[in-house]
This record gives C-alpha cells, sequence and structure tokens, in this order.
C-alpha cells in the first residue's frame, strides 16, 4: 500500500484559493450515535494537511453531519480538479479499519456507491499522531435518515422500488461481484449524492470492523447476538437482512424499535420472526410485503438475494417464503419465570439468565423436557453428551459451569454465536474484536480463554448444516494455541492479533502513533521514534517482534528465536540481527538515530568478548560504524565467526595458562615441608661430596709434594 | 625316561680351609706393613667414629663429610709418615704431637660445622628461587587478567582436597540416607 506523503502547514489566509474552492456545505444534520463517549479530538485552528500532493484537508472544519461513529468528517478540496466535493473521513485510532476493502473500492466508481476517491495513512495534527485517512466523493443531499432515532422523508409507494430498492440491490450485487459484504447498511448510512435527492447511495463501510456500528434491529438474529466488534464480515445474506430492515424502515419513516433494548428486541425476533418484529403495529404497503418478507427472513437459505429482487423489480412473483415452525412441546417448561414451548427462545432466555442456566443442565430437568415434552430425542442425547464431556473436562467450579452452560448453548441454538457470559462472538468476528480490544487496551484474558478452552471445536462440532468455511478453523486455532503457549517475544496474544487480521497496524508504544501497517515501515517509524524513545530500552518489543513474525515470517523468524535467546549477548545481537536483515532486505539504506540507539544496546555483545584489547577496539570502531546508519555493517562486525572463535580459543588458551601458573604457584607456596626436607637432604649430599672432593684435592697435593 | 637330578658336587672342605687361611695370612701381613699407619687413623679418626655413632640411622653423610675432612686433616702427617720413616715410632711421635691432633680434629670440626650448616644454606636457596618463581607466575596471571578479565581466574584445588571433599559429600549422603 502506498502511504501517504503528508505535509502539515499554517492554514492558508483566506485569499488562498483552496479555502474558497471548498464546496457547499451539505444539509447539517446531528451526526449519527458513536459507540463510545470519548469526546471529538480538537481541530487545532489555522491548520490544514496536503496528502499525496493533491488533496488539501482542513483540520479545523469538521464536517459533523457526515461523520460516522468511528471517523470524523472534514472538508477536502482537490488541487487537480478545483471545486470537486470531497471529503475526509478520519478514523478514530482506536478503531481498525476495513483496509483490505479499502484497497478493492479505491477509484472504483459504483452506482450508487459513495465514491472512494483515495485513501492513506497521513499525520493528523490534532491528535499528533497518523491516522488512516479515506477521501469520498461529498453527498450533496444529506442522509436519509439523520440517526436511528430519528424519521426518514417518506417516499411514495410506488416510487419506492426503483428510487429506493432498485439502486441499493445493485450496489449490493456490484459489490458482491467484488467479493466485498458492506456491513453498514443502515438508514443513517444512506445518502442522497445530489441536492435533488434523486439519486440515493450506499455510505462508507470501512472506517470500522465489520458490523461494528450497525445496531441489533438491523443485524440478523445471531449477528445481533454477537458483541458489535465481533459480528465479523459475515455474508451477503447479513447484507440482505440489513437491506430489507433499512428498507422497511425507510418505508415506514422511523425505526419502530427506537428506544427498546437489543436483547429484547433479538428476544422477539426469535419468538415472532424479524419481519414482524420489525413491522409491529404498523401497516405496511401491500405491494412491499413480499420484497420484505423475502430479505428479512430467519431462514438464511431462504433469504432473498440480489437477483431475486432483480426478478421482483421485474414484475415476477416469487415463491413465497414459508416460515419454518419450530418444533413446540406441548408442555411448556418453567424457565427465569417465563413458560417456553421451543429450544431457540429458552436458549437465549438461558443466555440471559446465565446464573440460573447452570441449575437446569445440573438437575436434568432441561434433558428431561427435551426428551419428553419436546421430544426430540437426538437433541436430548446431544445435551446429555455435552454436559458428560463438559465434566469429564479438567477444571473446577464457576469456571467448569460456564463451559458447560456455553456448549449446551451451542448444541440447543448451533446458529447463535459462541457464548460463554458477556462474551459472544462468531468466529469470523474474533480477530476484529481481538483487535478494537487490543486497539482500546481492553482485557484481553476472555480472547485467551476462548481459545485455550477450544470453544471453537465444540461450535462447529455443533453445526447441523455443513460449512466449508468451517474447515479452516483447526489449522487457525491450532496455531493461535500454539503462539499462546509460547512466552518469547514475537508469539502470545500479540501475534494473535497480527495473524488474525491483515491490515492490524504495529501496536508496539514505540511506533503506534506512525501507523504502522508494512514491515518496510517499521525501520523508519522506529528511526523517527527513536529521537525521542528511551534509549536503554529495546527497539524490538514484543509488539514489533510479533508483527514483523506475522508479516514476514520468512525473513526474520531465525532472527527473533536469536533474540529469545537467554544469554544476554546473543539476544542482544538476536535483536539487531532482526533490524539489520530488515533494513538489508527492505531499506532504508541509512538509518542514523536508529543505528545510535542500537549501537548504545551493543554492551553485552562487546562483553562478550573476553579480549580487552579487542572490546577496546570494538568500542573504538563502533561511532565510526554508527555515523554510517547501516545496521547490517554493524551486525556483520560485532558478528564475525572468525573473531568471535579467535577470542574463545585465545580464552581457552589463557584460562589453561592461568591454571597452570596456579598450580605451580600452589606448589611452590604448599609444598615448605617437603621443600625443607629437600633441602636437608641436599644439603647433607653437598656436603659430603664436598668433603670427600677436599680430601681427596689433600692427598693429592701432599702425595705429589713429597714425591716430587 | 626320566632323568636322575644331579645333586651339585660340593667344595672340598680342606681347600676353603686353605682359601681362607690365605686371606687371613695376606691381611695380617698386610696388617703389620701398615701398623703405624693403623695406629696414626685409629687416634685420628675418633671424630668420624663418634660421627658415625651420634649420626646412625641418620643416613652416611655426617660420617662422609666428617670422614673425609678428617681424613684430610690427617693427610699432611699420614703422606710424611708414608715418604719417610713409615715406623711405629713415627706414628707415636705424630699422636703425641700437640700439632698433628689440632689440626687432624679441627678439619673433622669444620667437617661438623659444613654438615651442619648445609641444610640451611641449600634451604635458603631453594626458597629464594621459588619466591621469585612464584613472583613470576603471579605477574603472569595479573598480564592474563588484565587481557581476559577475571573471567580467566581459576582456584587451583589439589587432588587430595577434592578427595577429601567429595569423601565428606559422600558421608553426607550416607547420612541422609540413614535419616531417610
Amino acid at each position: 500500500m502506498a502511504e501517504a506523503a503528508p505535509e502539515v502547514r499554517e492554514a492558508p489566509v483566506r485569499a488562498n484559493g483552496a479555502a474558497d474552492a471548498t464546496p457547499p456545505a451539505a444539509p447539517q444534520a446531528a451526526p449519527p450515535k458513536t459507540n463510545n463517549n470519548a469526546p471529538p479530538p480538537r481541530a487545532t485552528p489555522g491548520s490544514f494537511i496536503i496528502v499525496r500532493d493533491r488533496f488539501t484537508i482542513y483540520c479545523d472544519k469538521a464536517l459533523p453531519s457526515l461523520d460516522m461513529p468511528n471517523a470524523q468528517a472534514f472538508e477536502v478540496s482537490d488541487r487537480k480538479q478545483e471545486g470537486r466535493p470531497l471529503y475526509a473521513l478520519v478514523c478514530k485510532p482506536e478503531m481498525l479499519p476495513r483496509v483490505s476493502v479499502m484497497r478493492t473500492l479505491k477509484g472504483h466508481e459504483m452506482a450508487h456507491m459513495l465514491h472512494m476517491v483515495d485513501w492513506g495513512i497521513a499525520e493528523w495534527p490534532p491528535i499528533e499522531r497518523k491516522c488512516v485517512i479515506v477521501i469520498y466523493h461529498r453527498p450533496m443531499g444529506g442522509r436519509l435518515m439523520d440517526s436511528m432515532a430519528g424519521s426518514a422523508k417518506r417516499i411514495p409507494d410506488h416510487m419506492f422500488p426503483k428510487t429506493v430498492i432498485k439502486p441499493l440491490a445493485e450496489a449490493l450485487a456490484e459489490l458482491g461481484q467484488k467479493g466485498i459484504t458492506h456491513r453498514a447498511i443502515r438508514p443513517d448510512n444512506l445518502y442522497y449524492m445530489d441536492e435533488a435527492q434523486t439519486n440515493i447511495v450506499l455510505g462508507d463501510c470501512v472506517t470500522s470492523v465489520p458490523a461494528c456500528d450497525q445496531p441489533a434491529v438491523l443485524e440478523t438474529i445471531e449477528s445481533g447476538m454477537c458483541i458489535a466488534t465481533a459480528r465479523g464480515s459475515g455474508t451477503y445474506a447479513d447484507d440482505m437482512y440489513a437491506l430489507g430492515a433499512t428498507l422497511l424502515m425507510l418505508a415506514i419513516g422511523r425505526n419502530t424499535l427506537n428506544g427498546v433494548p437489543d436483547s429484547e428486541i433479538i428476544r422477539r425476533k426469535i419468538k415472532d420472526g424479524s419481519y414482524s418484529t420489525l413491522v409491529g403495529d404498523e401497516r405496511m404497503p401491500v405491494s412491499l410485503i413480499e420484497c420484505f418478507r423475502g430479505l428479512l427472513t430467519d431462514d438464511i437459505q431462504q433469504r432473498w438475494k440480489p437477483e431475486n429482487i432483480e426478478l421482483w423489480l421485474a414484475g415476477k412473483r416469487l415463491t413465497p417464503v414459508q416460515a419454518r415452525s419450530e418444533s413446540q412441546a406441548q408442555r411448556a417448561f418453567k424457565f427465569a419465570d417465563q413458560e417456553f414451548h421451543s429450544i431457540r427462545p429458552l436458549a437465549y432466555a438461558m443466555f440471559q439468565n446465565w446464573d440460573k442456566a447452570g441449575a437446569i443442565i445440573a438437575d436434568g430437568t432441561l434433558e428431561i423436557w427435551i426428551r419428553r415434552g419436546l421430544e426430540v430425542a437426538e437433541l436430548a442425547d446431544a445435551v446429555a453428551a455435552a454436559i458428560k464431556n463438559s465434566r469429564a473436562m479438567p477444571g473446577a467450579g464457576k469456571d467448569h459451569e460456564d463451559i458447560t452452560i456455553c456448549r449446551v448453548l451451542m448444541v440447543l441454538d448451533p446458529r447463535a454465536p459462541v457464548r460463554i457470559r458477556d462474551f459472544r462472538v462468531a468466529l469470523e468476528g474474533l480477530g476484529g474484536a481481538l483487535a478494537v480490544a487490543t486497539l482500546g487496551k481492553q482485557k484481553l484474558q476472555p480472547f485467551v480463554d476462548f481459545i485455550n478452552r477450544e470453544l471453537w471445536r465444540h461450535w462447529v462440532a455443533a453445526q447441523t448444516m455443513f460449512n466449508a468455511d468451517n474447515m479452516q478453523w483447526e489449522t487457525v486455532f491450532k496455531d493461535l494455541r500454539n503462539y499462546l503457549k509460547d512466552p518469547n517475544s514475537g508469539a502470545g496474544i500479540e501475534r494473535c492479533v497480527y495473524e488474525l487480521n491483515e491490515w492490524m497496524p504495529c501496536l508496539s508504544p514505540l511506533i503506534a502513533d506512525q501507523y504502522v501497517m508494512e514491515v518496510k515501515a517499521v525501520l523508519p517509524a522506529l528511526e523517527t521514534a527513536s529521537k525521542a524513545a528511551n534509549i536503554k530500552m529495546w527497539p524490538v518489543d514484543r509488539h514489533i517482534a510479533a508483527f514483523m513474525r506475522a508479516r514476514y515470517a520468512k525473513g526474520v523468524s531465525t532472527q527473533i528465536d536469536a533474540m529469545n535467546d537467554p544469554r544476554p549477548d546473543r539476544a542482544t545481537i538476536g535483536m539487531l540481527s532482526v533490524l539489520a536483515i530488515v533494513q538489508w532486505r527492505l531499506g532504508p539504506e541509512t538509518l542514523y538515530s536508529l543505528a545510535s540507539w542500537v549501537g548504545g544496546l551493543m554492551g553485552p555483545v562487546i562483553n562478550a568478548y573476553q579480549s580487552r584489547p579487542k572490546r577496546k577496539e570494538i568500542e573504538r570502531e563502533m561511532p565510526k560504524l554508527i555515523r554510517k546508519g547501516n545496521l547490517a555493517e554493524i551486525y556483520n562486525y560485532l558478528d564475525n565467526p572468525e573473531e568471535r572463535q579467535r577470542d574463545a580459543e585465545g580464552f581457552a588458551w589463557a584460562k589453561a595458562e592461568y591454571a597452570a601458573a596456579e598450580k605451580q604457584a600452589f606448589d611452590l607456596e604448599h609444598g615448605q615441608a617437603d621443600q625443607q626436607e629437600s633441602a636437608i637432604k641436599s644439603g647433607r649430599q653437598s656436603g659430603a661430596i664436598g668433603a670427600i672432593v677436599i680430601c681427596l684435592i689433600t692427598y693429592t697435593i701432599f702425595l705429589v709434594s713429597k714425591v716430587f | 625316561m626320566a632323568k636322575v637330578p644331579v645333586r651339585p658336587m660340593a667344595a672340598p672342605a680342606g681347600k676353603a680351609r686353605s682359601n681362607a687361611f690365605l686371606y687371613v695370612l695376606l691381611a695380617a701381613g698386610i696388617s703389620f706393613a701398615i701398623i703405624p699407619t693403623i695406629v696414626v687413623l685409629s687416634v685420628a679418626l675418633i671424630p668420624t667414629g663418634v660421627a658415625l655413632l651420634v649420626e646412625r640411622g641418620k643416613g652416611w653423610y655426617a660420617g662422609a663429610t666428617i670422614g673425609a675432612l678428617n681424613m684430610a686433616g690427617a693427610a699432611p702427617f699420614l703422606t710424611d709418615l708414608w715418604t719417610k720413616s713409615h715406623t711405629v715410632d713415627g706414628a707415636i711421635a705424630i699422636i703425641t704431637s700437640l700439632w698433628a691432633w689440632l689440626v687432624i680434629y679441627g678439619a673433622a670440626g669444620f667437617g661438623w660445622a659444613l654438615y651442619s650448616t648445609m641444610p640451611a644454606v641449600v634451604g635458603s636457596f631453594m626458597a629464594m628461587t621459588a619466591g621469585r618463581r612464584i613472583t613470576a607466575l603471579r605477574d603472569q596471571q595479573k598480564e592474563l587478567v588484565q587481557k581476559w578479565g577475571p573471567d580467566v581466574e581459576s582456584v587451583y584445588e589439589p587432588e587430595q582436597k577434592i578427595k577429601a571433599a567429595g569423601s565428606t559429600n559422600a558421608i553426607a549422603a550416607m547420612a541422609a540416607d540413614i535419616e531417610d
């Protein structure tokens, strides 16, 4: 991905043409409901950024009417096409945008879809960090509905199919062809592109994880049960459902379930069906009922597809959707002060009354009711097996009971997400939820437990319908468990985050504010960070190691393994090797600040050389290498195998020499008794020899003198 | 056919007796010939005899040192006796000479002194050499530490110590076993 090259300057004076070229503001309207209550970042007055040398984004010209729940809208002017109506959505750093979808949608002008002109990452002065910025064509007619609590302008029934249903169905069909699900179809995310309010378009779908901003009323029962961030990309069927719910609200002119809690909406949908729940007591235009029923059916097999809408628009009568009725028991099952005659409402009530659900599972009343009251022996057997298997697993107490309830709920309602107390995730939504939780610095233990307990396996086993997509989870979760087991850098929950989210930015505190999504951007980001970082810290922390391993496993695995070596010198050289190999392969050529930072951390590596003269030599050479800014050169110099071998051999020789000297000195110092004995013996010997020699000489002299 | 063992033939008793007689006769002849020398030596070598008696069981060094110098002290008188008049009178003249006693016993005394001081002299010399060697070794070790750091250092433990430690551990292990 090509990153935007930002330029931050003071705002031009009003006389500057750029400011004048801004398009007229869209009709002011209240921004849609946001997911968190954090105050929006304050824009620095009088500043703007220029992206790609083309788009000027005005930090002080917010467009609240075009805000998204997780992105703020600002005015944009295009240098190449003055007067072109554009606006920018600046994504909140605590939300993970759908970058893969951005890459597909960028530049593609799709009919009835808000046109994404460009996107990129740029420094955003109001919060002094880099953010993802998406530039869209600006809708001039405003939103169809200002908010989910608001009301929509009624469109005449006879015009509704042509002006609303047709364009939106076409947009979804086109998205489907590109393999993209929108997952943000709701009345307050539909816009009139023209001021005359004739051209309806689907709004942004990339500024948050899929379906995160969707109210439960617009989501299928199963998706609505999930925590908002854990809904996953879903399928086109999910988009069709959201479209149906959105159209129904537009047809009625308001959200009939406004103010009703999500849990109650889901309960009603399970009990009465989605269509009935959404319509309530309202009178629906007869001509539209068939379409809405088709789109809002809870049976995914029967739900309408874009081609069904096309046929319906062409006037063809389709087979009416028949709701499949669930097995009903003659005898009601009493639970939590309510009576239940079928399984799914009971399962949802059990989830809602989690602490009471354990009792009916433990005392067997649930299983007996299913077997005798509902007369579904297979389901009763499955419940019994789930309970038995859960009890056979190691563990005890509340945690064990939670797992049992979770598994029983999977059996009772296989289509529902994995639910364990407040943790409710669709398997494909796990990555997004984990990413948002990590970005928001929330507790990650539920995710760790979810992966370690292998709840996914039981969920897949509980599915009654075969889904080929479920085959992938075995490999995915096996890897995730292995990462969690590994306490080293490059693994752990951090690795899970990056493995599950292809475009997750690196969350290392060192470079988090630089929104690094690619390995080649890590070193430049560290170079920037090194100017203010604590130089006693390693530049490769757990997040950077996990990020690199997830994105560049072939390139850095060996080096990260070395970094985890328990010996400080090997670990330090491993850390250097990680950075060196990335610089060598991906650039940039020079990293002066980072080289200086890393050079200062090389103490253990230098000290690993036993030879003091060698250490001094390295200390003399290091500043020269640092000035070159090439980490690979530093690495090659410090990790020279021949030098190391020579040093090791020299050290071994010196040790042996020291030991030999020590032994000799010991012998000399501690052998005094033997020495004294030896001295006495030697002294007496030499005395005797000397005396004999004197004797012989004396006799020789005297004899010779007498004879001659 | 088994061989009949041949018993070595005993030397005839008469011939052996005649040989011994021959040796005694020879010795008696020589002794008779050197009586003056024997007379002088019997008096002169008294310090040597004393040394042999006093230092018996400590090797032959005392006897050899004192004896050799004792003999060296007697050398002027014995050579004089041998070359001038090898007679008993000559021998008596020597042993009655105060000068001869002074020289011979003085030499023996020097032998005692030599025997007593040499171990100390050699000991001092050896100690001095060892001290220099230890200093040289310590200097060498210091250089090694300067070049390779304190990791190069090691403590020498003689085998006896290691064995002793090992045996202590073994005893401790046994005691622990018994307690268990």
